[in-house]
């Protein structure tokens, strides 16, 4: 699972060799070096982050001060810019809004039927189905969509058949819906299997010494099921909220670069500003929502770690 | 323990090195520095046989590859309007048999001196000449002997092909020969009329058949079913010569000729056809190879006429032509080619080499051999190949990209290979002035394989225009190579979305193009941006005498000129005075109800687009709400009800043999002329970039006064900008591509036989337009077209125009020349914009939604792009 229990004893080990160094000068360096070796087995990683995202980070950074393309230092310009835009104020109450609905509605949904599924003899088969959407190419994602959801799709015709007056559904607020049901549909298998197995992880026993208690079935769920799930909340909150930004490409293939403005993401818009040499409003936008992401995944971070009683995420 | 560690130790370092070093092994320049590589390389890969003159050896890194083929213009004081045949005789003499357009005589010219000055040495007997038919083929022995398959009106039969021998001083005699009846009619473009225009073009010709100028096409026809590429998929032009070409005619040659039918006015029409000659090869001095219509070749014995082999090729074998390579006969049918031996008329075993070559090199125009047959020569747009029969390879000679065989214009029609490093070729080429072109390539060995600058030229579609001007460009400069590329073609794919930001990608990367063909591509955002250089210098340096309010349509108030418009179009209306007065303004011609009844609705919302968006933009750059609604409410009370039964039609009439027209073609004037005409609209609107313009005054004639004007728009004076050209500003040599730029601009370019709109400069544009190609010349008769509509039978005359091919009067010149001064805004050319009204507005028309919720979709969707 990737959960487990702080590993204090290790930095105390360390404490105790720093004070055992002082005493015996041989010990200490042997065991520096040993410390040293570790961070070499990290530098491949470190130095691919490095590469292919803290110095292109650093250069948004930077062109986020200068012109688009002729690189002359605007300062600030280019924030003001961006906070001016109405397009840019869109597409962030677009994505804000979407993600507000759509992860907590996937996460609730997902963990009611992990836990119906998780009791039920046919469970692994009916998680293999769940995660079917996922192997779809995002084109016949697509290509389903646009038979679906066009004012004269197949949606339509059936809704006539049953006697009610369809929609022109991609055109229409009502696009965000099937945007946002696109994206449940296709992430609810993905994390019915992260919740299943977090149910897997909670040991039977705890539960047969409930029952020996007296708990009934809703109890046994909200207080040692729930309680239990926790790690696997943040887990699958940041990968939900990952996954939200990847509806993109649905959305791109059936609607294009300018879909109805209720599905209107920042994707669109960075997508459209890179087409017409935007770069001064791309940098200092990206830069604005990493800003944000990076403080929002704190927050969570921070919010978690007083919550996780000494438990807390090992990557 | 401890070497243990150390072992680990090692090996992560080797692992870091091994990943360092295939990093700094991966990185390879792709600048115009390694064009010496490049050529290189492409000059071993052509020279894969020794002796060949593209084995140009590199001598090692470093060296630059040398020798490459150059192309001139023969002829010297002779002006061939046609070119039936060339021969290199047992003497070195170069024979020639075609047609003198200052003598207006057909005859059999000697070069001594390889193709540069030309000796008639006699003219065809006058009797092959005269009124009662015409020769339309002809073909040159070695021996300097010629035989020629004359079509002459036989009474019960149509038209029947004879053939003819002349010796070698002219002395004709008649070869018994009488062409068996055709099994099958072949389905082939060549006779497919409907292929050259959106209208079916049926050619009557007054009298004698031996007119300079030309029936066939409208100046449009042969962008539309002649395209290289679009031929390579099934529309290949079999190359025959025509004698009745003129200037601006189908460069394949192909017009229809065959049986003639006397009509009841007297006019002879020149369709439909029983068994005829469609090609003619002279196999050594007794024999000759005839291709008949129904795809058989017969070998034809010429003292007796007795038919020696007969060469069978079904419909399903899709045989599209047949050459002569020495004494094998080369057959290439839809994919692959066949070789059989003459001597014993059967089939060689087929070669792979052969069967890859319709997919490497293109389909063959025309093929030559050196000796008699153990190597053949081959022309495609592509260039000059060779390939030794029984060989494991064949070798592109000659790059066809560096000189006029990739001009779309120039179609080969006849390869003479005079020796290894120096061939003739006849072409048909519109922008010659007698519409053929000989031109004589030899191999240089002191001139680099490939040119030593690069530029490259990019455009969304592939434009034809900008191809015949590239093609002009590099004949003319041979420092310089013309890379050009387009984004999108067919099946790659790409929309114009992904296609911009790869551009994006790439100019930001600094391997961007050059010289950017703007059509398509948002300008203004691109000028803001930064992205395009000024131009005005350019301009200045043009010298020609331009519409300066055209030319300067990109023009900002500091001077700086980010795009130039080498055409333009107009936007114009034709109808008659019930639906329209010259010069009227918008809201008066939308009154008329049902003025634009029964067109395609999302055609009509493109086609006011033109006239009416540059209106819409407020100076705070969102759109004005009102004018569009406006726009949207007045277009629906123009055009009345919808008809939905009406949708099929309009289907069918917007392709042409399943092809889809381009954007262009569309929303052109000429598209909807014979519409007009036969009243199954009330007005023509479109966008006019030159055509025909006798018909305009035909179609007028038709109509109750009718007569042409500016489209009214909510926007006055409004032209539509075309191959707008722009110059990036990351390019790396941008003298060079100002010089490409200023090309474009010059008369040279201007007058080239372009359908992409009007030159900007004053006398070409006069040139468009004055139909000085229908000047009757001494002793002729003007020619008359008559075209009839797809949708109407052909024998139904009430649907047809006739009209005669005349000059255009002063006056009508002054009038389009007018017109075209008054424009003074160019149309708003934003594709977004256009798609979002044109999308909305078409349900508008159709009754699927009212104007004002149309109005809100549209805003919605071009707000956030404006606010962008």
């Amino acid at each position: 699972m990737g959960w487990r229990k702080k590993r204090a004893p290790r930095k105390f080990y360390g404490r105790q060799n720093a004070q055992a160094g002082q005493k015996t000068p041989a010990a200490a360096g042997k065991k520096g070096i040993k410390r040293y070796c570790g961070l070499l087995w990290v530098m491949p990683s470190f130095l691919g982050v490095l590469l292919f995202y803290l110095l292109p980070y650093g250069d948004v950074v930077r062109r986020s001060f200068l012109g688009a393309v002729d690189n002359r230092f605007v300062g600030l310009e280019n924030y003001r810019t961006v906070f001016g835009n109405t397009a840019f104020w869109l597409a962030v109450k677009n994505t804000l809004c979407f993600t507000a609905v759509c992860i907590p509605v996937l996460i609730l949904l997902a963990l009611g039927c992990a836990a119906i599924l998780f009791r039920s003899r046919y469970g692994g088969l009916i998680k293999s189905a769940f995660l079917m959407p996922m192997a779809l190419p995002a084109v016949s994602v697509a290509l389903m969509w646009r038979l679906l959801f066009h004012s004269q799709g197949l949606l339509n015709q059936w809704l006539t058949h049953l006697g009610i007056v369809g929609s022109d559904w991609m055109n229409t607020g009502q696009a965000f819906w099937v945007l946002v049901f696109s994206y449940i549909w296709k992430n609810l298998g993905y994390d019915i299997v992260l919740w299943m197995a977090g149910l897997a992880g909670i040991s039977e026993h705890i539960y047969e010494a409930a029952r020996v208690d007296g708990a009934g079935e809703w109890q046994c769920f909200v207080k040692i099921t729930l309680p239990n799930l926790k790690p696997s909340l943040y887990t699958i909150t940041v990968l939900s909220f990952l996954n939200s930004f990847k509806v993109f490409r649905e959305s791109y293939l059936v609607a294009g670069d300018y879909p109805h403005e209720s599905i209107y993401m920042m994707q669109h818009l960075f997508n459209n500003w890179f087409r017409g040499y935007s770069f001064d409003k791309m940098a200092a936008a990206a830069v604005l929502e990493s800003i944000v992401l990076l403080l929002l995944i704190l927050m969570l971070q921070k919010a978690w770690d007083k919550k996780g009683d000494g438990i807390r995420y090992a990557p | 323990m401890k070497n243990w560690k150390w072992k680990r130790m090692i090996g992560i370092w080797m692992v870091l090195a091994v990943l360092c070093g295939s990093l700094g092994c991966s990185g390879k320049g792709a600048g115009i520095g390694n064009l010496a590589d490049s050529a290189a390389e492409s000059s071993g890969a052509n020279g894969g046989d020794s002796g060949s003159p593209g084995d140009a050896d590199n001598g090692g890194s470093g060296e630059k590859a040398m020798g490459r083929f150059l192309e001139e213009e023969v002829g010297g004081s002779t002006l061939f309007c046609n070119i039936f045949d060339m021969k290199k005789m047992e003497d070195g003499t170069v024979r020639l048999l075609g047609e003198d357009a200052d003598k207006n005589c057909m005859g059999v010219w000697d070069s001594k001196d390889a193709g540069k000055d030309w000796e008639l040495a006699f003219e065809i007997p006058r009797e092959l000449e005269g009124k009662e038919g015409y020769v339309d083929y002809a073909a040159l022995s070695a021996g300097g002997q010629a035989v020629m398959a004359y079509n002459q009106a036989a009474e019960g039969k149509g038209v029947v092909s004879v053939l003819y021998l002349l010796d070698k001083e002219g002395n004709a005699s008649r070869i018994p020969f009488e062409m068996p009846a055709a099994k099958d009619m072949p389905v082939n473009g060549a006779f497919d009329s409907s292929v050259y225009s959106s209208t079916s073009v049926d050619v009557y010709m007054d009298g004698e058949p031996e007119g300079g100028g030309s029936g066939g096409t409208d100046g449009e026809g042969q962008e539309e079913g002649k395209e290289p590429e679009e031929s390579a998929a099934g529309e290949e032009p079999s190359g025959n010569q025509e004698s009745r070409n003129g200037a601006e005619e189908d460069p394949s040659g192909d017009q229809e000729s065959g049986n003639g039918e006397e009509e009841g006015n007297g006019l002879q029409k020149l369709s439909g056809a029983s068994n005829l000659i469609l090609g003619l090869s002279c196999l050594g001095e007794n024999q000759v190879l005839v291709k008949g219509i129904g795809g058989q070749v017969y070998q034809v014995d010429v003292s007796d006429g007795s038919i020696k082999q007969t060469y069978e090729f079904g419909e399903e074998s899709g045989l599209r032509e047949s050459f002569l390579a020495g004494d094998k006969l080369v057959c290439q049918t839809d994919t692959e080619v066949l070789v059989y031996d003459t001597a014993t008329g059967e089939q060689q075993p087929k070669e792979d080499v052969l069967q890859k070559s319709i997919a490497e090199s293109g389909y063959f125009r025309a093929v030559d051999s050196l000796d008699s047959g153990k190597e053949m020569y081959w022309l495609t747009n592509k260039g000059l190949y060779h390939y030794t029969f029984g060989g494991s390879v064949m070798e592109q000679v000659m790059d066809g990209s560096l000189n006029s065989l990739a001009n779309p214009s120039f179609y080969v029609m006849k390869l003479l290979m005079l020796d290894e490093k120096n061939l003739l070729v006849a072409a048909n080429d519109s922008n010659s002035l007698t519409g053929v072109t000989l031109a004589k390539f030899s191999y240089s060995a002191d001139t680099p394989a490939r040119p030593e600058k690069e530029l490259k030229v990019y455009s969304l579609n592939d434009s034809r225009e900008m191809r015949q001007a590239i093609s002009r460009y590099q004949k003319e400069h041979t420092d310089v190579y013309v890379n050009y590329e387009v984004a999108l073609s067919d099946g790659n794919g790409m929309t114009v979305s992904d296609a911009l930001k790869t551009l994006t990608t790439e100019v930001m990367a600094g391997k961007g193009p050059d010289v950017l063909l703007l059509d398509g591509m948002p300008v203004e955002t691109y000028a803001e941006k930064g992205i395009l250089r000024d131009l005005s210098a350019v301009a200045a340096k043009a010298g020609g005498n331009y519409f300066e309010n055209i030319l300067n349509a990109y023009k900002d108030g500091q001077g700086v000129m980010c795009a130039i418009p080498a055409r333009f179009l107009m936007p114009l209306v034709h109808a008659g005075s019930a639906y329209y007065t010259p010069g009227e303004g918008f809201d008066s011609f939308m009154e008329r109800k049902d003025a634009l009844v029964n067109m395609d609705p999302d055609n009509v919302v493109e086609k006011f687009w033109y006239t009416c968006g540059a209106a819409w933009k407020k100076e705070d750059g969102t759109l004005d709400k009102e004018k569009v609604t406006d726009f949207l409410t007045k277009l629906k009370n123009a055009y009345g009800e919808y008809e939905a039964s009406q949708e099929e039609g309009m289907e069918v009439s917007m392709t042409i043999e399943g092809q889809e027209l381009n954007e262009l073609k569309r929303v052109s004037l000429d598209y909807g002329e014979l519409d007009l005409a036969a009243q199954k609209i009330n007005t023509n609107i479109g966008l006019y970039g030159g055509g025909d313009y006798g018909m305009m005054r035909a179609v007028s004639e038709k109509l109750e006064e009718g007569d042409f004007g500016s489209m009214p728009g909510q926007a006055e004076g409004i032209f539509v900008p075309s191959l707008v050209l722009g110059i990036s500003s990351k390019s790396t040599q941008p003298e060079v591509a100002e010089a490409f730029v200023g090309y474009l601009l010059s008369q040279d370019a201007q007058k080239l036989a372009m359908s992409g709109g009007f030159p900007v400069e004053r006398d070409a544009f006069r040139g468009t337009i004055d139909g000085h190609e229908y000047e009757p010349k001494e002793g002729q008769e003007n020619l008359s077209m008559t075209m009839v509509g797809v949708g109407g039978n052909s024998e139904d005359v009430s649907e047809a125009i006739s009209y005669e091919m005349v000059p255009a009067t002063e006056e009508e010149i002054k009038k389009l020349t007018d017109l075209a001064e008054s424009l003074e805004n160019p149309a708003l050319m934003d594709d977004v914009i256009k798609e979002a009204v044109v999308e909305q507005g078409e349900k508008v028309l159709k009754g699927e939604l009212e104007p004002q919720a149309a109005v809100d979709a549209i805003m919605q969707k071009v707000n956030i792009y404006l606010a962008e």
